[in-house]
């Protein structure tokens, strides 16, 4: 039986339904929800309306395979700095489970956490012309409506910045990508079919996040 | 590369505000914009003078041409697996790391380490990165740690 929303509703809903997903079945995403992505991105605000945003669509296997190889390297390279200094230990010493704790270092300092591009059916290459004065936000703006598209039409997506954090990986992405040195590479979204329902994450509770009127001074008067 | 001298803390206060702005926009993400700074340098003045592939050629040729330019008076390694810790004495931009420190941030940066990890690259073929800086008394003692061969693009 379908459900009924009212258009708050229902945005609300794909927005409280997205997940990063990291592991897609092998069904190809179709033209049809490509083209509805990207225009989704399309609609998203810009400063002064310029529209920086552009795209690359990645469907070659070889390609793919390289976006993972960069992406894996990256979190790879710093997420083991961040082990050997003992900092991740500290990140994850709220977790109890030792088992979870040992998948959880190895998934990140292997690189594993990153290297799925290779394994999405389509990547999308989010760009921005650098001659712009808000390009990390008008693209940001443009991801989280591809994402949310990507949501309403029952795909699951990925945003990943590992692959361009570091000047030297964006570096290799620009040479990869053949794009030229006056736009930014921003972010690859990996796009897929889900293989599995995803729980959602726990998010901070509204009272920990807002302020009334000045930094400091709770909005809520109770937890909300 | 011009030889005219400028003065080390002005040279300094610049670097640092550049940096801090860097941080101010990117929190500690600012420290991966940042890993290639000094590649210029690497390239005329220290390149040159590494005649060997392996880690300790590398920071005995690196350490030649900061002692020699008076950028530091030293630079020292030991290896340990995976992981080289770099001591770097007498740095002319310890300064800056300082500051950060004074602020309540770890540092961005630090130009003599950056060098290594581009020699890594350049003559190990291995990626590497700086994985702590610490500022002490002595000077600066910097890890860095080295992976495998990354597979050609």
């Amino acid at each position: 039986m379908s459900e009924l929303y009212t258009l708050a509703e229902a945005a609300m809903k794909v927005i409280q339904d997205r997940r990063s997903i990291r592991s897609f079945t092998e069904e190809p995403v179709s033209e049809e929800h490509i083209q509805m992505i990207l225009e989704a991105a399309r609609q998203a605000p810009s400063g002064e309306n310029a529209q920086p945003w552009r795209f690359i669509v990645v469907r070659d296997a070889e390609t793919r395979k390289r976006l993972g190889a960069i992406g894996g390297g990256g979190s790879g390279r710093r997420f083991t700095a961040e082990f050997v200094t003992k900092k991740m230990q500290e990140r994850f010493a709220g977790l109890q489970d030792e088992e979870k704790k040992k998948a959880a270092f190895e998934k990140l300092t292997s690189g594993n956490v990153s290297a799925f591009l290779a394994d999405a059916p389509v990547d999308i290459v989010v760009c921005g012309r650098k001659n712009v004065w808000d390009l990390p936000y008008d693209t940001s703006a443009a991801i989280e409506n591809m994402l949310l598209m990507v949501t309403a039409l029952g795909l699951g997506a990925c945003w990943v910045i590992a692959p361009c954090i570091d000047v030297r990986d964006e570096e290799r992405l620009h040479k990869l990508l053949q794009v030229p040195d006056d736009i930014k590479i921003v972010s690859i979204i990996a796009v897929g079919h889900p293989t599995r329902p995803h729980r959602p994450r726990p998010r901070l509770a509204l009272h920990e996040l807002v302020y009334n009127e000045v930094w400091g001074t709770p909005y809520y008067k109770e937890e909300a | 590369m011009t030889r005219e001298n400028v003065p080390s803390d002005y040279a300094n206060s610049v670097i640092y505000e550049i940096q801090k702005a860097f941080w101010d926009e990117r929190g500690n993400g600012a420290r991966f914009r940042l890993t290639t700074v000094g590649r210029e340098y690497f390239a005329d003045r220290c390149l040159s003078r590494i005649h060997g592939e392996s880690v300790a050629e590398i920071v005995k040729g690196i350490g030649k041409a900061l002692a020699e330019e008076g950028i530091t008076t030293g630079l020292s390694h030991e290896e340990e697996d995976r992981l080289v810790r770099l001591k770097i004495p007498g740095c002319r931009h310890q300064s800056v790391e300082r500051r950060f420190i004074a602020a309540g941030a770890e540092p961005l940066m630090c130009v003599p380490a950056n060098l290594v990890v581009l020699a890594v690259e350049a003559v190990l073929k291995r990626p590497a990165e700086i994985a702590e800086i610490k500022v002490g008394e002595e000077g600066c003692e910097v890890t860095l740690v080295l992976f495998e061969p990354r597979p050609d693009l």
